[in-house]
Order: structure tokens, then C-alpha cells, then sequence
């Protein structure tokens, strides 16, 4: 036919849509919403609409390449392939399996993770494997999972629209999952209250009820501020709280000392707004919080994530239709990348590599005496790799040299590397770093699964063929299993794939593909004739009662100093998407936002003399980098705001690679920083 | 108080109007220093977008001049002007500003006299509308 | 499929059709198992088939098109944007429910050959209640209605008769603000460009995913047309006023489209 619609998964953000490819001619051409998609509804935000901009670009990566010098050069699957593999062996051999970090991809589809953390368990012998979640949403995994027992968010997209009260906060909604935070426009038109809580203003916060900004890295202040006032206007749940929770009294004298007044002096939020908020979230029959990265990039995210947990669990709101805690996930599949087990202390499914019981299933299911050591963080990797410890690194469409904070101790580490393997779709800032390279097919050159933010399994199809010799990251990985372990690896479809995945995580037990061509499920669905689960922790917790975290304010890693005046945070705008590997080569996207700047306070830049669109230097303890000034009413005096979407001037040279001790994730969202005329 | 000072922008016409108000000045007739006067070559080439640009952008009032209708330089230009300035000014008012803020009218070359009436009138309509309310408006 | 293909001598289909539990667009040629076919979902036919059309070189194209796609299809090839006897038009009078849906004041097709024609809806509640706004309070209804707006250009991609290929609301010219939401002035454009074209389908406020009410802002526009011109958007016979002189007399089209 000349013209084809396929339907798929977006390749951007978490939310899931679906929408149809419109394929003429054998390539990929355009974009048509689906009516009919429960997620999507019709709808789609301009990166959606584009997402057919990148696939044919010229810049794709054709054939395999392997390192000669400075130079890369062409080189055959085979020559390729076994240059990894010898390479991996000899390090193994030399050093131990865990000298080997494997990085797998929020990109890829469940199927591919699965494989991906298959090769590095099964085949290198390593629990060394780590992925980008890593750098979003590890504090909330870690932080959930010990509040609630299970670290996804509780409740589904479509619930935004019936709530009566949402609490938006470190999340710009409208920019970065544009249609969850329509989603929330419905519910304020239909009479929701939105509450946003942010230190810029975002779009959202222009059309909220009540929009409050405080200082970066003061979170935990009025989130025990709220739950204070809650407390003593006894707007609190007592049934819920005795009946499904622990710990409440110590979380009470906690949060007695966060009076309105303090809360303030510590976080700049007006007193009044915060007992308006308190309120009106208590008071709400239905009251979600969604949160994103502003919560989870901070040195103590896990934490956060935990304090957002007391709020919802304090007033009840968990386990109903339209309530809980909703961590906004920000890649297509990160939720899927960690559902199948490409986390160093977590096999397929969330079970634990330490626990004997759970290895031994895995050790009988593939066949294999498997590590007893939980693995390395990737942002412990770049560490280890400069102490010499990481000799070799496998990277699957992960872009390091961009994302992870710090990107001169990034780059230093990866110089200290023996060998270096990445498979990517486009030449990254890493793939020109790497010893071999190997194309790979993008998400409309491939069968798959999704796992979107809400848990929904969503079906990825192939619309078109992969150019030139590139070949789909399920195949790349069954082929380096197979010469790294023999067998294990013999699978002829990402359907075979999903149901071996499906055979040992019980969260995935009844999702197969017959299923998935027809309807979306969401996990947990332990059995074929499960219908799926929408709402979690509905009769109990995962982990029997919720558990209340009495947690202190600790100010951030790094604060201010006369040299270092200005707070800079980071995160995304609308039409740009992380790394920019794919959004900067779609041209309408890259038209809107083409280059980098920084987001300064009116007050700030008159004081500084810097007029809008000037070219400014940008100061941190580990770096500087000069670009363009937007002065903007839209961000609090005293902080600033770059994307880190720019290669030419990259956020994450300036952001600290400070951790959070559960999580390991950085903290992006604060850093010292101090900004000149260029 | 201070008195409310509108800011005006005049689209003006090469060949009538702009031609009008140059005669108006060499005549030295009283003008309202309020307006700033762009020359287009016809009022035809004042296209609604750069209307709704200067309204959105908080100009309190928008006044197009050209030649009277016959007299067009391009022989049909302001025919187009003709009919969707008041389009323009009526899709204003949808979204709730007031379409007197924008207006239309004709100025031949020799008219200098009329220049002053219509700018002086003009202004003192858009003084008693008050500020564009989009100036205060932040999007 | 027996009308297209058989009684109307098309070579294509384009329908739309049951497809992974979704309705999905498809373009079926003779002998194509069509599977269910779905007639409730309101797709943008006309839309699709103006993308379609540049890829197919020879062959006429059988469309399953509402009245709002007639009148639209109409527009098009008033402009040569589109080649009527390349077409097969197999009319789709509407539900009632779609039908309120629309707000619809004319859902017959000339031809129903599927479904039967519903009574038009009188008129748009939600026009006359903007409508009888004061000014001020227009003006911050639809400041906040606009504000939601995450410029995601779905109103245009969607629409069958916005079809420049470089579009002016892509340009900071006329749409200066940095990120979102882009302002004032972007639905102002719109509307205006709209005005001798559109047929009040409702796909721009469809596929809005924040809810903004502009099939509202395009029936108030309309009924100006009607008013000041005694024009109505969708007649194959009569050329935009926007395009002819005061006496009437076609006029060049000043150099863009829209």
C-alpha cells in the first residue's frame, strides 16, 4: 500500500501516547493523534507531532565502526561484535566481572532491557547494570518503595481529570509531559483546585489556584509546613492513618517545629499561601500530587519522596481513584527499563539480587550462577572508572557526556577507560568517545514494548526499515549474549522475549503480546485473566502498612557564597527533549528552541546589566559555559534556570554530581553558580 | 494622576496618505505627538497580523490610512484594506478588545487637513478607551 | 467498499477502521480485507486526504467524508490544492451525538450514503454566552483560555484548510514570546486566516489537548463572514471576499495563501 498508519508509542516523554506513523513510500512521513487512545485521546504535544522528524535524518548511524587511532572507522557486524566480546572477556578475565559496567536505556523497549541486564548477569557475571533512571527517578524508587513498597506511581493518567485537588510541584507539567499536565487543566476547568509549588514559574503555575514559589532545595520545610498545619486544624485522616499506617507520632513532633513562620524564613513561601494550600489539600475528597524531577534530583530526593508520601498518607489520600503520589517519569520507558530489572540491586520485577531465595529462581531460570554483589550505580561508574576500578564500559543509547552531572569528571573517567562500547541511533557527544560504535534501529524500526509512567504495557510496532546496516538493540544484545555466554540468548522475537521476562516478574505475569496488540494493560497483572491494575495499595500497602518518615530539613550539598551568589537549577523546555539527540535534528522542534540560554530575574539581570539576549558566562565550582541571557519575571530573584538540552553549552559541565546517600541520584536541581557579561 | 499619554501607531499609504501627512507638517497644522507613523507602500500591505502584533503588545490603538477608494496607486489595493481592516477590528472584538481601538480611513495627498482631524480625533477617541488592557497582561 | 470500489470506480479507500482495539485511519485498495469498519469516530478525513494525495500519482480516492469534509474538500479545490475528479465522495451524515458535539448547524451530506441525517443544532451555547460578555471579562475569559494553550500546533496540523507550507505562526515575527504559552497574537492569526476558509468541523477544538473553546472563537468569526460579507465558508461556487474587490471582481492573491 502506498500509504500505511501504524500505530505506536511516542518515543518522548512517559506519559505513553499512542499515536498512528504515517508511512509513505517506506519511510516515516508524518504523524496522526489517535482518537480512541485512552492516554492520548486525540491529542499530542509538538514533540509527538514531530516525531517522525529524526528518523530518516541524514546523521543516522549506518554501520558498525570501530576505533583505529583517533579515527573511527567502518567495520563489519561480525568484526564489531567480536571486538566487544574478546574485549570483554579479556577484561573479565583480567579483572573480574565487575570491573565491566553495562549502561541500558530508558530508550529501548522493555524487551531489550531485559536483555541488556540479561547480558550483564548472565552473560558478563556482573550486576552491574544501571540505566538513566538513575539520574530522574532513582530517589523515587528507593523513597516509595520504603513508604509504600512499591516505587511506580499509584494512580493512572486519565485520574488527573477527576481529582478535586492536584498538587503539582517540581514538575513543569505543560512543558515536560505536556499531556499529563493538560490533564490537569480539564480537572481545573471542571472546578479542581491546582496547587503548584516551584521555584520558577512555569506555564501551569500562570493558571493554578494557588502557586507558590520557594527557594530550591527547601522542599522538606513546607512539606512538613502543610502537614503541620494539616495536623492542627485537624484536617488530618485518623481512621486511615491507624487503620493502614506506622510511624505517625514521630512524624507529629517532627513536624511541630515547622510552623508557617519558620517555613518561611526557610523556604520564602508567604504564610498565608501555605495554610491556603494546607487546606485546601486536606480539605479536597480526591487530592493528587504529582512530582517530577524538582523533588527527585535533590541530595536528599529519597527523602523528599518520602515527605511527599507523609502529606498523602496524613490526609488519606492513597488508595483511592483520582488520589496518591505520582512520580511524572520522564523517558518513554524508564518506568519499563526499570520494571525489567536494569538496576544494579534489582533483578527483573523489583526482587532483590541479595536476597537468596530470589537469586536462586534467577540462577534456575537462566541457567547460570549469577552474583551474589548488589551492582554499581552508573553515577558511581565514572568514579570508579577514574580510581581504575570500571576498566570497560557497554553503553546502550545513553549519552553521558551530556547527562550526567559534571561532565569534565565524566569525560576524564571515560578517557581512563580500556574499552568502550556504545550503541546508539545518532553520533552523541559519547559515540565519539567510544572504541566501537554499532548502529542501532530507533523506536519506528522495531517491535517492543513500552512501559509508560502510569505502568501501562504499551505495544511499539515496526513502521519502517532501520537504515542501512543498523539492526534493533534486541538483536545486538541476543548476538553479544551469545558470544559472551553461549546459550540463553536464542530468541527470534521480542514477543519470545517478553514472555520469558513475563515467566520470572511476577508484576509482568499475565502481559503478553496477544494481549498487548488489543488493549493496554497496566502492571501489576500477575495472570493471564487479570484485568490489570489501575489503582495501587488500594485494601493494604505492597509492604502491609505505609510507613510515615520523620524527616528534617537539611539544607542542599552546595549553597551560595560571594563567589558563587546565584542558585542555578536545570531541567527541560517543551521542544527540546533531554540530550537533544533526536529533538535538534527534527526542524520545526529545533525553530522553537534553537539554542541554549539561561532564564534570569528581571531584578537580577538590572542589577547585573545584563540585557535580554545577551551573551553571558556562567560560573561553577567545575565549570563555565556562555550563552544567552532570557530575562524572564517568570523565575525567583536569586535563582537561575538552564536547559540542558545544549551540547554547545551543556548544563551538566556546572551541575554537582553531589549524591543522595539511598538513591545515588545528583543533585541537578541545586548548585552554586555565579554569572557574568560575556 | 498623570493623564493617560495613548500610544498610537499610523499606518500610512507611500502615495495618498503618507504624501497627506507630510503636507499637514509642511503646513504646520497642530498634531497630537502621541503617533508614531510607519510608511507602507499600500494600506494594502498592512496585513491583519501586524494589527493583532501591536495590539497583543499593549499599542493602545491601531490607524490604518490610504487612498480613497479609485484612487490606489494599485488600482484595487485598499479594496483588500477595505474589507479586512474591519474584519480585523471585529476578530478584536471577539476576544473582548474594543474594535474602536483599530480604525480605518482615507487620506488623499492633498488632504493635510484631514490628516490632523483624523489623528486628532483618533487620539482622543483612544484617550477616552483608556490603556490597551493587553499592556498589563503577562502571558 | 462495494460503493467506492465497485458503483464509484475508485481505485483507494480511505476509511477509517478498527485496528488493536483502536480506530485507525486506512487506505484500502479493492480486494483489502477491510476488517470492521468504524463510522464514530470523528478523524479529520479531509486533513488525511490532503496528506495522503502527494504520495498517490494515479488513481481516484474514494473518501468517507462528512459535510464539514464536503465544504472543506470544496475550499481546497477552489484553490487547486486539491483535483475533484481524482475524488469519490461517499457521504457520512453524522449522529445527533456528534452532531451536538459540533454544534453543528449543517450535518447533512449531499449524498448520505451511510447513516441518516440528524436535525441541525440551532445554536452555539457556548459563542452566545462569550458573546454576551462584557468586553473586560471577554478579554480574561479568554486570556485564561489562552494561557492553557501549550502550542503544540495541533489546531493547524489537523485543520483541512490551514495549508501553507511555511507557516506564520512559526515565525518570532509574529509570535515573539520565548517558550509557552505563545500569546495573544498566535489566535488572533489564526482566526483571521481562518475566516474565508473555515468550515466549522471542529477539529482544532477536538484535538486541543487543554480544552480550549476554539470552535466557539470560529463560529463567532463565521457569523462576521455571513454579516459583513453574506459569505459562508465551503461553497464550491463562490470566491472568498477576502479575494475579490469591493464590486466584487476576483483580485491576485497577494503573494500568501492564507
Amino acid at each position: 500500500m502506498p500509504v500505511d498508519y501504524i500505530l505506536t508509542t511516542c518515543p518522548y516523554c512517559g506519559t505513553g501516547c499512542n499515536f498512528f506513523l504515517q508511512v509513505a513510500d517506506g519511510r516515516a512521513v508524518g504523524v496522526v493523534p489517535c482518537k480512541t487512545d485512552e492516554t492520548s485521546a486525540g491529542s499530542l504535544c509538538i514533540k509527538g507531532y514531530n516525531a517522525h522528524a529524526f528518523v530518516n535524518h541524514s546523521d543516522r548511524l549506518t554501520h558498525p565502526m570501530i576505533r583505529e587511532g583517533d579515527q573511527l572507522s567502518k567495520a563489519t557486524w561480525e568484526e564489531a561484535l567480536q571486538r566487544i566480546a574478546s574485549e570483554m572477556k579479556r577484561i573479565s578475565d583480567e579483572h573480574g566481572p565487575d570491573a565491566i559496567m553495562v549502561l541500558a536505556s530508558a530508550k529501548c523497549t522493555n524487551e531489550e532491557n531485559y536483555l541488556i541486564q540479561k547480558v550483564a548477569r548472565a552473560a558478563i557475571g556482573t550486576n552491574n547494570v544501571d540505566h538513566c533512571a538513575r539520574l530522574c527517578h532513582a530517589s523515587t524508587v528507593a523513597g516509595l518503595l520504603q513508604s509504600f513498597g512499591s516505587g511506580a506511581m499509584t494512580n493512572t493518567i486519565p485520574e488527573f481529570e477527576n481529582a478535586d485537588c492536584i498538587l503539582v510541584t517540581g514538575s513543569n507539567t505543560l512543558e515536560a509531559h505536556p499531556l499529563i499536565g493538560t490533564r490537569i487543566l480539564k480537572a481545573r476547568d471542571k472546578g479542581a483546585k491546582v496547587i503548584v509549588v516551584d521555584p520558577r514559574d512555569t506555564p501551569l503555575s500562570r493558571v493554578a489556584t494557588i502557586s507558590m514559589r520557594q527557594e530550591s532545595g527547601s522542599d522538606v520545610a513546607w512539606i512538613n509546613g502543610m502537614i503541620n498545619i494539616i495536623i492542627s486544624e485537624k484536617l488530618h485522616d485518623e481512621e486511615f492513618i491507624a487503620a493502614r499506617t506506622t510511624g505517625f507520632d514521630e512524624l507529629r513532633e517532627i513536624v511541630k517545629n515547622y510552623t508557617p513562620e519558620r517555613v518561611k524564613s526557610l523556604t520564602g513561601i508567604p504564610e498565608d499561601d501555605l495554610v491556603s494550600a494546607a487546606k485546601m489539600y486536606a480539605s479536597a475528597d480526591k487530592a493528587m500530587i504529582a512530582y517530577a524531577m524538582g523533588i527527585t534530583q535533590h541530595s536528599n530526593g529519597t527523602n523528599l519522596v518520602r515527605a511527599l508520601a507523609n502529606l498523602a498518607m496524613v490526609t488519606g489520600n492513597v488508595g483511592r481513584e483520582s488520589t496518591g503520589v505520582n512520580p511524572l517519569r520522564g523517558q518513554c520507558n524508564v518506568q519499563g527499563a526499570c520494571d525489567a530489572g536494569a538496576l544494579p540491586n534489582l533483578y527483573p520485577g523489583y526482587q532483590s539480587v541479595e536476597d537468596a531465595e530470589t537469586r536462586s529462581k534467577f540462577e534456575h531460570a537462566w541457567n547460570r550462577k549469577l552474583s551474589e554483589k548488589k551492582g554499581m550505580a552508573l553515577t558511581n561508574a565514572f568514579d570508579k572508572a577514574l580510581t581504575g576500578e570500571v576498566k570497560a564500559m557497554l553503553i546502550f543509547g545513553e549519552n553521558p557526556m551530556m547527562s550526567d552531572p559534571d561532565i569534565g569528571h565524566v569525560e576524564r573517567a571515560i578517557s581512563k577507560l580500556e574499552f568502550m562500547a556504545v550503541i546508539d541511533i545518532f553520533p552523541t557527544e559519547t559515540v565519539k568517545l567510544a572504541d566501537v560504535v554499532l548502529p542501532a534501529a530507533c523506536y519506528a524500526e522495531k517491535n517492543g514494548t513500552f512501559t509508560a509512567t502510569d505502568r501501562a504495557v504499551r505495544a511499539v510496532r515496526k513502521a519502517v526499515d532501520p537504515p542501512g546496516d543498523a539492526r534493533p538493540d534486541w538483536q545486538i544484545a541476543c548476538d553479544l549474549g551469545r558470544l559472551l555466554a553461549g546459550d540463553g540468548f536464542d530468541f527470534a522475537s521480542p514477543e519470545q522475549v517478553l514472555a520469558e521476562m513475563a515467566a520470572v516478574a511476577p508484576i509482568y505475569g499475565g502481559i503478553d503480546y496477544e494481549r498487548i496488540e488489543e488493549e493496554m494493560v497496566r502492571w501489576p497483572c500477575p495472570s493471564k485473566d487479570h484485568p490489570g491494575t489501575k489503582v495501587l495499595h488500594t485494601e493494604s500497602f505492597k509492604i502491609g502498612k505505609g510507613v510515615f518518615a520523620p524527616i528534617e530539613h537539611t539544607p542542599p550539598a552546595e549553597e551560595t557564597s560571594d563567589e558563587y551568589p546565584l542558585i542555578l537549577t536545570t531541567g527541560r523546555n517543551l521542544f527540546q527533549f533531554h540530550t537533544g539527540t533526536m529533538t535538534r535534528r527534527s526542524a520545526k522542534l529545533q525553530r522553537e528552541a534553537a539554542g541554549p540560554y539561561v532564564e534570569i530575574n528581571t531584578e537580577d539581570a538590572r542589577r547585573l546589566g545584563i540585557i535580554d539576549d545577551a551573551s553571558v558566562r556562567i560560573t561553577s565550582r567545575r565549570g563555565t559555559i556562555t550563552l544567552a541571557a532570557r530575562v524572564t519575571q517568570w523565575i525567583r530573584p536569586g535563582t537561575i534556570f538552564i536547559p540542558f538540552h545544549y551540547a554547545e553549552a551543556a548544563a551538566n559541565r556546572l551541575t554537582n554530581n553531589a549524591l543522595d546517600p539511598t538513591a545515588q541520584i545528583p543533585e541537578y536541581k541545586v548548585c552554586a553558580a555565579r554569572l557574568e557579561k560575556a | 494622576m498623570s493623564e493617560f499619554n495613548p500610544n498610537i501607531l499610523a499606518f500610512c499609504c507611500n502615495w495618498c496618505s503618507y504624501a497627506g501627512a507630510d503636507l499637514a507638517g509642511v503646513n504646520r497644522l497642530q498634531m497630537p505627538p502621541n503617533v508614531n507613523v510607519v510608511r507602507v507602500m499600500c494600506s494594502a500591505s498592512v496585513k491583519p497580523e501586524y494589527v493583532f502584533k501591536a495590539i497583543s503588545q499593549g499599542i493602545d490603538g491601531v490607524l490604518v490610512l490610504g487612498c480613497h477608494i479609485g484612487d490606489c496607486h494599485y488600482l484595487t489595493g485598499n479594496h483588500r484594506t477595505a474589507k479586512r481592516i474591519p474584519l480585523t477590528a471585529k476578530i478584536l472584538e471577539k476576544v473582548g478588545i474594543d474594535p474602536r481601538r483599530v480604525q480605518l480611513d482615507w487620506v488623499s495627498a492633498a488632504e493635510g487637513e484631514k490628516f490632523q482631524q483624523v489623528v486628532t480625533q483618533f487620539v482622543d477617541d483612544i484617550r477616552s478607551l483608556g490603556p490597551n488592557p493587553m499592556k498589563e497582561v503577562r502571558f | 467498499m462495494r460503493l467506492a470500489f465497485e458503483e464509484r470506480g475508485a481505485d483507494y479507500l480511505l476509511a477509517i477502521k478498527e485496528a488493536h482495539g483502536q480506530a485507525a485511519p486506512v487506505l484500502l485498495r479493492k480486494g483489502d480485507d477491510a476488517g470492521t469498519m468504524r463510522f464514530d469516530v470523528p478523524y479529520q478525513m479531509t486533513m488525511i486526504l490532503t496528506n495522503i494525495s502527494r504520495f498517490i500519482k494515479e488513481g481516484r480516492i474514494a473518501v468517507v467524508a462528512r459535510r464539514c469534509d464536503e465544504r472543506a474538500i470544496a475550499e481546497l479545490v477552489k484553490r487547486d490544492l486539491l483535483n475533484h475528479d481524482n475524488l469519490v465522495v461517499i457521504g457520512l451524515a453524522c449522529s445527533e451525538e456528534q452532531i451536538r458535539e459540533c454544534r453543528c448547524t449543517d450535518p447533512c451530506p449531499s449524498s448520505a450514503d451511510i447513516g441518516h441525517c440528524a436535525a441541525p443544532a440551532k445554536e452555539d451555547q457556548a459563542a452566545s454566552s462569550i458573546q454576551s460578555m462584557p468586553l473586560p471579562d471577554r478579554l480574561d475569559y479568554w486570556i485564561d483560555q489562552f494561557r492553557k494553550c501549550n502550542k503544540c500546533f495541533g489546531c493547524t496540523l489537523n485543520c483541512p484548510v490551514c495549508f501553507c507550507d511555511d507557516c506564520l505562526l512559526e515565525e518570532k515575527t509574529f509570535t515573539p514570546e520565548k517558550g509557552i504559552p505563545p500569546g495573544l497574537a498566535f489566535h488572533l492569526i489564526r482566526a483571521v486566516h481562518l475566516a474565508d476558509k473555515c468550515v466549522e468541523c471542529g477539529e482544532c477544538e477536538r484535538s486541543c489537548p487543554s480544552d480550549i473553546p476554539l470552535l466557539a472563537l470560529r463560529k463567532m468569526v463565521n457569523q462576521d463572514m455571513k454579516r459583513m460579507f453574506n459569505y459562508t465558508s465551503g461553497d464550491p461556487e463562490r470566491r472568498s471576499p477576502l479575494l475579490t474587490t469591493l464590486e466584487g471582481d476576483p483580485m491576485e492573491d497577494d503573494g500568501d495563501a492564507c
